[in-house]
């Protein structure tokens, strides 16, 4: 049985006050009286009612006067308006404020019961609504961004108030950081999240590729056109536009989204008919772009009106507190979807996992966690199931005695500008064996 | 049939068929297991007449009844031929306070679409032993129940009244037998 709402009857005459109590008394309601708005007010501030019956004129305050404040100040609470016989255009204008219903007195009780009927449905429909919906959110919005650092921590902070405005967003970070997941954090929280979220790579597009992916053509317009087919523009309609690694797209592209953004329209290829677009626009970038405008590959004007809010992303090295969080995070993600029961990592190997530079960033550390909990054997990942860890930093090969010795040797003797006994002092071994030592390994030619 | 049962006091007022207050009391013994008592008869209280609707206020006379000396009995249920109504609504079939010592009902409503024939007759009975039952649970902190396959189901019509049996669902029956358990004042 579902919960009974408390309700609350605000009307300057007792007999009506009475009346309504007691029937809502009987039906098992919560149920309190106010014989004025400034009452029902003070009343309300002290407990929230779910409904409350207001009577359109009282002295004071009347009726669509406390509508308006329960309504600014207490949204989720129902009002209905009570009314006699004459005063319709006032009910009228209670429901223009916001009142859910109107009943005129006297009304048939069978009449009252269907309102309740009617409010109990929709507050179980809002209910379960609000439920989907923050289900929804929480599978969109956070729970793919993992973190307790302090960065984290700003950046989910900052989120929700990026989300309030409509103003462009630029985020930077190096790849793999999250860029995407942290813009449909953005478009989740905001106005436009019942509206569709596009993300385009720009780098991974040719460029009149591009061009007709976004601003879609016109039959003809084209070899290869055959059909007139509408762009991310258009369809991205009241939603968020994310346009990845924006430092890669030409200065002619640059160009034209510089004016679609300034005047909210646009033409397909091959069209002169412009159509009204409404999108936000969120880009990511890994590029420095202010680097990009100075060597002049990147419009200054371009950068400006896609940079109204700019947001770092940290790399996963500034941030290395997270790393047991995610690791824990992509275990459960990855032992669940090959259904093995692989939920450890060794102490050990989390302290490596940690030290770890991850030049590829969550993504990286996403793919070795899954690389792992695939071929690993144990419930327990050991060091031995993180290739790299063993061999050093990918891409960067790990010296020997022999290289560090002559690397050593040669930035002492930079340091010394090749005074061999200077050199051979610090080194602590004699001229002769420094001489030899430079002769074997070739450190002579490198004497500038 | 509990020899500790309450009592119950039937009261009719005005001019009502004596038959009415007959059957609602073999329901309320019949159906509550409680004792039903006929009281001495009341006048018609002519000071809850509102002249403008034409309508007996509800409200006035349970106020009336309730200051009234009725030691012999634990609850009362005052029975009428007239068009009952209380302030905010068209028209009610019974009323009754929440927890209170008297409910009272009206016959004048039930006869709707019915007394032609002596079927239709018995069928404004039934609806007066509905209301009657109903309004006394009331009587015994009982709240309007959702089942509509239970007494305690708010019937706002005729439709809605004659749509529900005579009788109460298994969470109202218990409430029932516990509320109304022997009280010792009337050993």
């Amino acid at each position: 049985m579902d919960e009974k709402m408390s309700v609350m009857v605000v009307d300057d005459e007792k007999i009506v006050r009475e009346s309504l109590f007691f029937w809502f008394e009987k039906a098992g309601y919560t149920v309190d009286t106010a014989a004025s708005g400034f009452e029902a007010l003070k009343k309300i501030e002290a407990y929230p009612f779910d409904l409350m019956f207001v009577d359109i004129k009282m002295p004071g305050m009347d009726g669509i006067q406390l509508l308006e404040k329960i309504k600014t100040e207490y949204p989720d609470t129902v009002v209905i308006i009570i009314t006699a016989y004459g005063s319709i255009e006032s009910a009228i204008n209670a429901m223009k404020a916001g009142a859910s219903d109107y009943l005129l007195k006297p009304f048939k009780p069978k009449y009252l019961s269907l309102v309740m009927e009617k409010i109990m449905q929709q507050r179980k429909l809002t209910s379960e609504c609000n439920y989907l919906k923050g289900r929804l959110e929480k599978i969109s919005r956070f729970d793919n961004i993992i973190g307790q650092s302090s960065p984290m921590m700003e950046i989910f902070e900052l989120i929700p108030k990026i989300a309030a405005s409509d103003a462009s967003v630029l985020l930077t970070g190096e790849t793999g950081t999250g860029k995407e997941l942290v813009a449909k954090a953005i478009h989740a929280k905001s106005t436009r999240s019942q509206y569709p979220f596009i993300a385009i790579n720009c780098g991974s597009i040719p460029d009149t590729l591009l061009e007709s992916e976004l601003f879609g053509h016109r039959k003809g317009s084209f070899t290869g056109a055959t059909h007139t087919r509408k762009g991310f523009l258009e369809v991205v309609a009241g939603g968020t536009l994310f346009l990845d690694e924006i430092g890669e797209i030409s200065s002619k592209m640059q160009i034209d989204l510089l004016r679609v953004l300034e005047e909210k329209t646009m033409t397909r290829i091959g069209s002169r008919e412009p159509i009204h677009i409404n999108f936000r626009l969120i880009s990511a970038t890994r590029k420095n772009l202010e680097e990009a405008i100075a060597t002049g590959s990147f419009r200054e004007d371009f950068y400006y009106r896609v940079n109204v809010i700019h947001l770092h992303i940290p790399p996963l090295r500034d941030r290395k507190k997270d790393i047991p969080l995610l690791v824990q995070h992509f275990l459960n993600k990855y032992s669940q979807e090959t259904a093995k029961h692989v939920d450890h990592v060794s102490q050990n190997t989390l302290t490596r996992l940690k030290r770890y530079p991850w030049p590829g960033n969550v993504r990286e550390l996403e793919n070795a966690i899954e690389r792992a909990v695939v071929l690993s054997d144990s419930r327990t990942l050991k060091t031995g199931d993180f290739s790299f860890l063993s061999t050093g930093v990918p891409g960067k090969k790990t010296p020997s005695l022999r290289e560090l010795e002559q690397n050593y040797i040669l930035e002492v003797l930079e340091g010394c500008e090749w005074n061999i006994t200077h050199a051979a002092k610090i080194l602590g071994i004699n001229r002769v064996t420094l001489h030899k030592k430079i002769d074997r390994t070739g450190l002579r030619t490198l004497k500038k | 049939m509990r020899k500790d049962r309450q009592r119950i006091g039937i009261i009719p007022i005005g001019d009502i068929p004596d038959i009415a207050p007959k059957v609602i009391a073999a329901h309320i013994s019949g159906y509550l297991d409680l004792q039903a008592i006929l009281l001495e008869p009341m006048q018609t209280p002519s000071y809850a007449l509102d002249r403008q609707r034409r309508q007996y206020d509800a409200g006035s006379i349970l106020q009336h009844l309730e200051s009234g000396f009725f030691d012999s009995v634990d609850k009362v249920v005052g029975i009428m031929d007239v068009d009952l109504f209380v302030p905010v609504f068209t028209h009610v079939f019974g009323e009754a306070r929440q927890g209170g010592r008297v409910a009272l009902i009206s016959i004048f409503r039930l006869k709707e679409n019915a007394m032609d024939t002596s079927s239709d007759s018995a069928i404004a009975l039934e609806r007066a032993a509905k209301v009657a039952l109903h309004e006394l649970c009331h009587l015994y902190d009982l709240t309007h129940c959702e089942s509509h396959q239970c007494l305690m189901y708010f019937s706002g019509s005729l439709p809605d009244l004659d749509r529900i049996p005579l009788g109460f669902c298994r969470y109202c029956s218990q409430y029932i037998l516990e509320a109304t358990k022997f009280n010792p004042k009337f050993p």
